[in-house]
């Protein structure tokens, strides 16, 4: 029952996780475009490849934001509420606090990740 | 729903241990306490190591920069009062401005950050002292004369004069700049050391001094937000500091990472530099935020609505910022799209900290508010930087800040977003605080004057800016025409100027009036429910009586007899039998308590070794190459003087009885001890500014066609290949010696360590000779430099990485280092495992990215 | 607890909330200006500026309602933790209002961006940023294809109507092109080429200025900028293109002599005579231009005299030296030699 994996209760990687996600995201579709206009564009300077990686990207990255919601859940009993002030003094107190805070971490990301995709909805070209 | 209520509470308040009944013994315990905590006077003060000395100089002298920058201000707002005034010279104000910015941001914003967190940090833990006394020191001294050196430049007409952002090519030729931008380049580099060593230790204090029983779930707001912030700073001063050696190199020795004749490109600075500033500007935000977060449950009397939605939107905002930098450089013609990312998360941080700001709110709403200096503080400078959140996300938008961009709107709005978000509440935190570090209050009435000055101030001063940017004043410019329609708001702005200084010197003088005969403030003045009130006035010098157990997120208010107890010294460490100083280590999660940790007192070593690290770096300002070296060999010597007499000592007994019936050990190595995490985080931090010259090859592939070019050097992969090699085989090495001497080889110490260091310098040296073979030669082409600066980068770590595996050896030679008291080796094995990811990392980029590129 | 701290009470309408509502007023009466981005005269700037205004007005408001929100709190007795007063605020006014109103912002914002620069310039104008004056050149007159630019430095002519592509490079240091009235801002920067389209939409006289600090005299770096009709622009582009005028007088032409004797070609052109100097303003038809210094003085012969004398008198820091060892009559000739250069 008790394997030590990343995802294990007491780690706190799942808590920083999410944001992980949105950085890649951020980060690899900002290097998609900004490669692609400086190396690989023809004079048109049409982005439709790099579109279509963003937009794999974006449901990549919901994808495993969620998978990680689940987790939260499931794992750590987190719940999204906003009443749930977890102040108690016990291990599994600060279990489901963990796991609130990634789930909350999670929505705060989802958002993010498709703040990020509106670029790419709205730009067609290098310009 | 959840699991078995598992674990209950881990530390049973009762029974009291019934020997602290005896009230003579805790006078002698008392007694014993104050004499190892003493502070050190006479012409000895200045060797104080304790955080709340340290802490207070570090506020003093953030505050003093402050007030210096502030009247470099004034006078620029007489100069721009009048149209074609002549107050000011051209060539002064252009120094100012450049001055104004760089003091405020290095020498004011996030220098405080840090003073306040190492005076609080430790109180708000209940602990004695933070991890590394002496690094906190070094950092203030680092901090102090680095920050002199920059800030005295102006004096001698030789200040920096090219904005505090130095962009290139206008900094890189030092014949358009002069020594003014080596003064910048050098004295902050300098200074962003202190920096990082001060991130260091608060990400250590925070993770593994709390109390126990401080679970993740009941650590106090502020905390979090310096755990946050102290990461932040890992991450967004490293690229900095790597800009800051490729422009040095530029500048000194004619490496053209930014001259585009021979292939660099200016607008790699504004990548390295904003990577770091905008980051930088939540680094600074936040930490004030956190003292409103402490603030508001006291003064609204009920604990904090939203309070893990506050730890979320620190985090969550701390990400995101990351994701901003580019917004800065909206008018250098990147293509659209990327642009457009930017944006999109400039836009997206908007969320986060809107919900902060409606968690106090709805605090303020749920609680029946206590008014008070402190509050009206907060709540103005909310007022404020809500406004200069408005335009922030209007200047987000790239099409609209093509015109907000570099004129006074933006002038205005970073004011609005630094005095509103960090300015007003550093000063409720100095009213709030204040009386807990000096035991007296500052006046009420005195500080409602200030707030109203100020407030009334801040806005006849920087409202009128969005209009006078509005009307096309673009900023930094020391003269302006009348026709125009500038001057009467100027005016305004000008006048405003002088009544925040009106304002702020009534802080000022409040402070500093003498309070002798005013009465000491009551124990707790405001009803806090914070840990850090529970210290009894007149305070101690010992921190805390004993290492209190906290099972609340507001002790003070829940946990009843707390103050009683901790007076009776009836918890963790009450004593100090071996008349040393003492501290609780205790675990990441649910600081269960696993060491004691002795730290040293009070010492000179820091002071020297940054004085000399400091005419390091000046002499290296003047060129002088001579001076320069033996001051960085004599910092070394110093550093290394500093850590043989004051870390890892060997225990004079393995564990130590810490109070109720709980026997600690009193040395640890590996992941348990504190010195491990702390190399662990440095490291991460001194990688991330290798990733910034990793970032600034791949930058110029991209801006080449190719890169290399046909007809640049190979470096020689042969060699390329037994350097790495010779490095691996150091690690791997340093790696066995580490397991071996665990289990008894203690020859493999003495004789191991030193072979690892000659088989690491080798490689260093075969890197090296790969590139001086082939001909590269760093003046010729950016190419040549940038394989230069990372060999560079590899050699320096790799010879420091040598000094410390002579240092291991020397331990054990000298018996200070031990099969169970092996600490050292533990970190260095550590930092041997960054050197093989750098020599890893470099190696392909030298040796192999130049194959996909084709040619000879 | 000591009673006394909260003796004193926060007064009922603050400062603050005053001058922001008094804000947008002030606005609209004073944002007329030669440099003002809100008083528009291209088709770029009053896309901006629209998206300023609703953002303003959004802004006044939001503010209102949440600080006002903040001093009710504040003044509010206790109520329930658990209310839903307290969690409504945080979810729908911290969470969720944000997030829709940045999401509609970011999208009303790339969609203006894209609007910015997805024109099609009708003809280019070359403008180059020095230290600290605007190398400005003008494609030849139509039909004549093969032509070089023409060269007018320090001043910008734009016929009203059509959109022009300034084509932005940088000699020496980073320099940012903005003509408020206009548009927005694009950086000049070495090394690179960055292309920035303006459509003006009335004819007037305009100010621009470098945006980007790039050195000493940065502040006196300001560009006069003319619309006209596209007849009168030809007619204007046409004399530009021209050689310079021969002097009509004897004291032009001592003038003249004058000039390529003390070595101003060195650094200054005027085609048609010796002096074919490019570090400075080409002076082919300078007389011609409305101000002297990159916008710092007007034309004029006394003007054009005091210059030569001691630009840095005028310009700190400005590269041209000081001539005020030539006697004041020379000054003066080679003055009515250039001002006559029209």
């Amino acid at each position: 029952m008790k394997q030590k994996t990343l995802f294990e209760e007491g780690s706190l990687w799942p808590v920083i996780a999410a944001l992980g996600i949105w950085a890649a995201h951020f980060l690899l579709s900002y290097w998609a475009a900004a490669l692609w206009c400086a190396k690989a564009a023809d004079g048109s300077g049409s982005l439709f490849w790099v579109r279509l990686a963003i937009a794999v990207l974006t449901l990549l990255a919901l994808a495993a934001i969620a998978w990680l919601a689940r987790h939260a859940v499931r794992r750590y009993g987190g719940r999204l509420t906003f009443e749930d002030d977890l102040t108690e003094d016990s291990a599994a107190e600060r279990a489901r606090f963990l796991g609130h805070a990634t789930l909350l971490l999670c929505a705060l990301s989802a958002v993010a990740v498709l703040f990020d995709a509106v670029p790419a909805v709205v730009f067609s070209t290098c310009r | 729903m959840t699991d078995a209520p598992a674990s209950g509470p881990m530390h049973p308040v009762l029974p009291h241990p019934d020997c602290q009944d005896d009230p003579a013994l805790r006078e002698a315990q008392e007694q014993r306490l104050r004499a190892v905590w003493k502070k050190p006077t006479g012409w000895r003060y200045f060797s104080a190591v304790n955080n709340d000395t340290v802490g207070v100089w570090y506020i003093l002298t953030a505050f003093g920069f402050f007030a210096f920058a502030g009247i470099l201000a004034l006078l620029m707002r007489v100069q721009l009062a009048l149209p074609d005034n002549d107050f000011l010279s051209m060539s002064l104000y252009n120094q100012l401005f450049t001055m104004h910015g760089t003091m405020m941001m290095f020498l004011f914003a996030v220098p405080i950050f840090e003073a306040v967190s190492i005076l609080l940090l430790p109180e708000l833990l209940g602990a004695r002292d933070l991890p590394f006394p002496r690094l906190s020191a070094f950092g203030y001294w680092c901090f102090a004369i680095g920050g002199t050196f920059v800030a005295g430049s102006v004096f001698f007409d030789a200040a920096p004069s090219s904005g505090w952002f130095m962009y290139p090519p206008l900094t890189s030729e030092p014949h358009l700049t002069g020594i003014g931008a080596d003064i910048w380049l050098l004295g902050l580099s300098f200074i962003e050391v202190a920096s990082i060593a001060a991130a260091v230790e608060l990400i250590v204090g925070v993770l593994k001094c709390r109390p126990p029983g401080m679970r993740l779930n009941l650590m106090p707001l502020y905390c979090w937000y310096i755990l946050v912030v102290a990461g932040m700073i890992l991450f967004a001063f490293p690229p900095l500091i790597a800009g800051d050696l490729l422009l040095e190199m530029e500048r000194a020795f004619d490496w053209p990472f930014f001259d585009t004749t021979r292939g660099g490109d200016p607008i790699l600075w504004q990548h390295l530099f904003w990577i770091f500033g905008h980051p930088e500007v939540y680094i600074v935000f936040l930490p004030s935020i956190a003292i409103i977060a402490s603030l508001v449950p006291t003064f609204a009397r009920v604990p904090m609505v939203g309070h893990s939605w506050i730890v979320l939107s620190a985090v969550g905002t701390a990400f995101l910022s990351f994701g901003l930098w580019a917004h800065h450089m909206y008018a250098t013609g990147l293509p659209n799209i990327s642009l457009g990312f930017f944006s999109a998360a400039s836009e997206a941080v908007a969320i986060p900290t809107g919900v902060q700001i409606f968690c106090f709110i709805a605090t303020l709403l749920v609680g029946k508010v206590k008014r008070s200096v402190p509050m009206l503080f907060a709540m103005g400078g909310i007022a404020i930087f809500v406004a200069g959140g408005l335009t922030g996300v209007m200047v987000a938008l790239p099409g609209f800040d093509w015109q907000a961009h570099d004129s006074y709107f933006i002038v205005a709005h970073l004011h609005f977003t630094l005095i509103g978000g960090v300015v007003f509440p550093l000063l409720a935190g100095l009213y709030y605080w204040f009386p807990f570090q000096t035991d007296k209050l500052l006046s009420e009435r005195l500080g409602r004057w200030a707030f109203w000055l100020m407030f009334v101030g801040f806005n006849v001063t920087f409202l009128p800016m969005h209009l006078t940017g509005l009307l096309g004043m673009p900023r930094r410019v020391w003269t302006y025409p009348a026709e125009l329609g500038w001057d009467t708001l100027n005016l305004v702005s000008s006048a405003g100027a002088f009544v925040i200084a009106a304002g702020f010197a009534l802080i000022v003088l409040d402070v500093f009036r003498p309070k002798g005969r005013q009465p000491l403030a009551p124990r707790n003045p405001w009803g806090s429910p914070g840990i850090e009130w529970s210290a009894a006035v007149p305070g101690e010098s010992w921190g805390a009586r004993c290492v209190p157990i906290v099972t609340s997120r507001y002790p003070l208010w829940e946990q009843k007899d707390l103050v009683r107890e901790i007076d009776e010294g009836r918890f963790y460490l009450p004593d100090a039998e071996e008349g040393q100083r003492e501290m609780l280590v205790s675990d990441i999660l649910d600081a269960e308590p696993t060491q004691v940790q002795r730290v040293p007192g009070p010492t000179y070593k820091t002071l020297l070794a940054a004085a000399l690290l400091g005419a390091c770096f000046i002499f290296g300002t003047y060129k002088l190459w001579w001076l320069t070296g033996l001051c960085a060999a004599g910092t070394v010597a110093a550093i290394i003087w500093w850590l043989w007499t004051g870390t890892s000592q060997i225990p004079e007994k393995p564990e130590k009885a810490a109070g109720r019936g709980l026997t600690l050990p009193l040395y640890a190595s590996g992941t348990r001890s504190v010195g491990w995490w702390a190399m662990f985080i440095t490291m991460i931090g001194d990688f991330s500014a290798f990733v910034g010259l990793v970032f600034a090859y791949f930058f110029f592939w991209t801006r080449h066609e190719a890169f290399p070019a046909a007809d640049a050097g190979r470096p020689d992969l042969r060699l390329l290949v037994t350097g790495l090699a010779l490095i691996l085989a150091a690690w791997a090495l340093m790696e066995l010696i580490r397991r071996r001497h665990a289990a008894g080889g203690i020859a493999w110490a003495r004789w191991g360590c030193p072979l690892a260091a000659l088989l690491g310098l080798a490689g260093a040296a075969a890197f090296a000779g790969a590139l001086w073979s082939a001909g590269l030669e760093p003046t010729r082409h950016v190419y040549d430099a940038t394989c230069w600066v990372l060999v560079l980068w590899l050699g320096a770590h790799v010879s420091v990485g040598a000094i410390m595996q002579l240092y291991c050896a020397a331990g054990s030679w000298a018996g200070r280092m031990t099969p169970r008291y092996d600490a050292d080796l533990h970190n260095v094995e550590l930092y041997w495992n960054f050197m093989a990811a750098t020599a890893l990392c470099s190696f392909a980029l030298l040796g192999l990215f130049p194959l996909t590129a084709g040619g000879p | 607890m000591d009673d006394g701290l909260s003796s004193f009470r926060l007064p009922r309408a603050p400062v603050a909330a005053a001058a922001a509502a008094l804000a947008p007023a002030a606005l609209l009466a004073g944002c007329s200006g030669p440099q003002s981005w809100a008083d528009t005269a291209g088709v770029e700037a009053e896309a901006v500026a629209r998206l300023l205004w609703i953002m303003v007005a959004a802004a006044v408001v939001i503010w209102l309602l949440v600080i006002g929100t903040m001093l009710f709190a504040a003044r509010s007795g206790p109520s329930d933790p658990r209310g839903r007063g307290a969690r409504g605020l945080v979810i729908w006014g911290g969470m969720v209002a944000p997030t829709v109103a940045v999401l509609a912002l970011l999208v009303a914002g790339l969609i203006l961006m894209r609007d910015l620069t997805g024109r099609t310039g009708e003809l280019t104008v070359e403008a180059t940023g020095e230290q600290w004056w605007w190398r400005i050149a003008h494609a030849a007159p139509a039909g004549d294809a093969d032509a070089a630019p023409v060269p007018t430095p320090n001043e910008l002519r734009l016929p009203v109507g059509r959109t022009v592509e300034m084509v932005l490079r940088a000699d020496d240091v980073i320099h940012s092109f903005w003509v408020p009235s206009l548009g927005g801002k694009l950086d000049m920067i070495p090394g690179r080429v960055n292309r920035l389209h303006l459509t003006p939409t009335r004819t007037g006289r305009f100010r621009g200025a470098c945006a980007e600090f790039c050195g000493e005299a940065h502040a006196q770096m300001a560009l006069p900028v003319v619309v006209m009709q596209p007849e009168a622009y030809a007619d204007w582009l046409a004399g530009q293109a021209a050689p310079a005028a021969e002097p009509a007088d004897a004291r032009t032409r001592r003038g003249r002599e004058l000039f390529l004797a003390t070595g101003c070609g060195a650094c200054h052109a005027i085609r048609g005579t010796a002096a074919e100097g490019k570090l400075g303003p080409d002076l082919t038809h300078v007389g011609s231009r409305l101000t002297i210094g990159a916008g710092q003085l007007p034309m004029g012969r006394a003007e054009m005299a005091r210059w030569i004398a001691d630009a840095g008198a005028v310009k700190p820091g400005v590269r041209m030296p000081a001539f005020d060892m030539l006697p004041a009559e020379e000054i003066r000739l080679i003055a009515d030699y250039l001002v006559s250069l029209e």
